[in-house]
């Protein structure tokens, strides 16, 4: 009964106050929803920093939230819509079909699913060919492999993780054919302890060079890398030399920032027109990035291969 | 009469002095602890969108698996499994929901919920089973139980129930006609109703049944109760249970066809556990879950709030949510003390229940 009594009293408090709340008319604003931890140090920080970015250069308030269940997804999404942001940031594949409903509704905002899928009303995706880079990371990881066994750590068995993981493949193999590949999904972005798990049962079937996709998770696969001697790893989404200075050759890496803050300047201008937009190694926001200390490891003739596929690549997303 | 006004006292404790904790802590890290309560109170009561959108709807799952926990306990069973039942009913809901197409709604949406009961009883059925037969503590077998699930669902996304073009690790949508209908101007699904409703008939059990009154005086004294002759305890505690793990598939259901209209992996972010804490703060009383129940849910709706709009990170509301239960323990063991403390000064029991 007093039960009853009290909900009552809350439903009229929160009428009031809702009638209470006022409109004022917003200046444009910019939000991002990630779908996991900003220190993550790669997918999900790459795109906080560049929403800070978006802040600094064009001096506009922001916002950030993590919401990691579809619920909380969509209520994201429309809560900043309904809050009148006027550019919101899906930071991943997830947040399209989400995204797609909650525009229906507020037609006059922006949203960007980064690795999303198509173009539907105001929503659009932004799409990254990490998978270029990881092929240079392979190609790497081919020539430098003793054990001619090549290891990788994903997060979810999604598309563009599922392109890296056979083009890191594919790398290898075009400099090394013998190279034999294990692929290792871990269910999962925030697991460090599984990720070092998966990585632990890698080396022990004798990989000896690492790549991954698979956010925070990763951080355990630096961990258990480092463990063991003579393993070398490649960093994904982020220049993660820092994370094993000695043992990390080089990085597949998306430059999140300029990408997004390439498309706030147009929302803000005006000139934004939902449009598949896609960047690969020729747009230099995806980019293999070598680590410069263990540059003497890797043999002049396999850097040169590298770079002629690298620019082969180039050319290509050019055309 | 004395006993639940200080059990009403101590759960109201423990909420201040978790809120003032958090407060004091976002203080201590140079946060704006005013800005920060402001926001978190905004984006769980400041407008009718977000009580209904963000904090009712979070409610209904909470409740809905509270109920199912107090329904458990009071007979004595934990069932801390309400994780993987949510699961199971879920799977079991979408795979209905996918497969429903031309039905109309009136056949649908109760084959929808059936399912996800269905699914949440079966789940809980292999616990009750071992515990029955092998005396398997069903604290660790729902536990275990949990995880199983959990792979369930990814392998289930992943291979028979994934979507047609077997791209993403998600089931087809569910057809138009299995989707609960929202609550006029709201984002509010029906779900929240039928949690009303299923309190209200817990509270008709509990409190004017005889078989809630077996149920009571089986958790409170087994031996009693058997001995007494009147309670067989093992069916009873075998209903409970299965009663517990149908609502809790009933939660999962509701989540697939009031809000994600498909199966996900990561469709929970811990509503079985919550509710637990739910549960535990009404002291099991089915009226008071539904208000607990809106309570956490409105402490985690305003943590995204708190993280959007006054930049905190939202796992503090998590910290507090720890911080209510070990306060609500604390000070019942504390009147526990207290109670033996007079028994043994006077001789006599009084207001004990």
């Amino acid at each position: 009964m007093i039960a009853a009594r009290a909900l009552g009293w809350v439903l009229a408090g929160v009428l009031l106050a809702s009638c209470a709340t006022r409109e004022a008319p917003a200046p444009f604003r910019v939000a991002l929803i990630t779908p996991g931890s900003i220190a993550d140090a790669a997918w999900n920080s790459g795109a906080f920093t560049g929403l800070g970015q978006i802040h600094d250069s064009l001096g506009v308030p922001i916002s950030h939230v993590e919401a990691r269940t579809p619920a909380e997804q969509e209520e994201a999404l429309r809560t900043y819509a309904a809050q009148g942001y006027d550019l919101i940031f899906g930071h991943g594949f997830e947040f399209q079909s989400p995204a797609e409903r909650v525009s229906a509704d507020y037609p006059a905002v922006v949203f960007i699913i980064t690795s999303g899928e198509r173009v539907q009303g105001n929503v659009a995706p932004l799409i990254f060919r990490l998978s270029e880079a990881s092929y240079l990371a392979g190609m790497v990881a081919g020539g430098l492999t003793k054990s001619n066994v090549i290891g990788f750590v994903g997060g979810v068995e999604l598309p563009p993780v599922r392109e890296a993981s056979e083009a890191w493949v594919a790398g290898a193999r075009a400099v090394n054919p013998e190279v034999q590949s294990r692929t290792t999904y871990l269910n999962n972005w925030d697991d460090a302890a599984l990720g070092r798990e998966a990585a632990r049962a890698l080396i022990r079937v004798g990989a000896d060079m690492l790549h991954h996709n698979a956010d925070a998770a990763a951080i355990g696969v630096f961990q258990a890398a480092k463990e063991a001697p003579g393993v070398y790893l490649f960093g994904a989404n982020a220049d993660q030399t820092e994370l094993a200075p000695s043992r990390v050759v080089g990085s597949a890496v998306i430059d999140l920032p300029r990408a997004l803050l390439l498309v706030a300047r147009e929302v803000q201008s005006g000139t934004f027109t939902p449009r598949v937009e896609s960047f690969g190694l020729g747009s230099g926001v995806v980019q293999y990035v070598p680590n410069l200390a263990l540059d003497s490891m890797i043999p002049v003739a396999l850097a040169e291969r590298v770079r002629a596929a690298e620019d082969s690549i180039r050319q290509r997303d050019g055309q | 009469m004395r006993s639940s006004i200080r059990a009403l006292g101590t759960s109201l404790l423990a909420l201040a002095v978790g809120l003032l904790l958090l407060a004091v802590g976002l203080h201590l890290a140079g946060y704006d602890a005013g800005a920060a309560l402001a926001a978190l109170w905004d984006g769980a009561f400041g407008s009718w969108r977000a009580f209904t959108g963000a904090t009712l709807l979070r409610s209904v799952p909470l409740i809905l698996i509270g109920l199912g926990f107090a329904l458990a306990l009071r007979g004595g069973a934990l069932n801390i499994g309400a994780e993987g039942q949510f699961y199971a009913g879920a799977i079991a809901a979408a795979w209905v929901g996918v497969h429903a197409g031309g039905w109309a709604p009136w056949i649908a949406l109760p084959s929808v919920a059936l399912a996800g009961i269905v699914g949440g009883t079966m789940w809980m059925a292999l616990p009750v089973v071992l515990k029955l037969r092998f005396g398997v503590l069903e604290v660790i077998s729902t536990l275990l139980l949990n995880f199983v699930a959990e792979a369930l669902v990814s392998w289930m996304v992943q291979g028979p129930m994934q979507e047609p073009s077997g791209i993403y690790p998600q089931s087809a949508p569910i057809v138009e006609a299995a989707r609960l209908p929202m609550l006029p101007g709201t984002r509010l699904h029906l779900g929240f109703v039928a949690a009303l409703i299923a309190a209200s008939i817990l509270t008709w059990i509990f409190a004017r049944t005889w078989w809630g009154f077996r149920l009571r005086a089986l958790g409170e004294g087994p031996r009693a109760a058997e001995v007494s002759g009147r309670v067989r305890g093992n069916r009873m505690i075998a209903v409970a249970l299965l009663g517990s793990g149908a609502l809790a598939g009933l939660a999962g259901a509701f989540e697939v066809s009031g809000v994600s209209y498909a199966l996900y992996q990561n469709l929970s972010p811990g509503y079985g556990f919550t509710a637990i804490g739910v549960a535990l703060l009404a002291r099991l009383k089915p009226s008071a879950i539904v208000l607990t129940g809106i309570v956490f849910a409105a402490l985690e709706a305003g943590a995204g709030a708190m993280q959007r709009d006054a930049g905190i990170p939202a796992v503090t509301v998590y910290v507090v949510e720890g911080v209510i239960i070990l306060v609500l323990l604390l000070g019942d063991a504390a009147a526990r003390r207290g109670l033996r403390r007079q028994v043994v000064a006077t001789g006599a029991v009084d207001g004990i229940a």
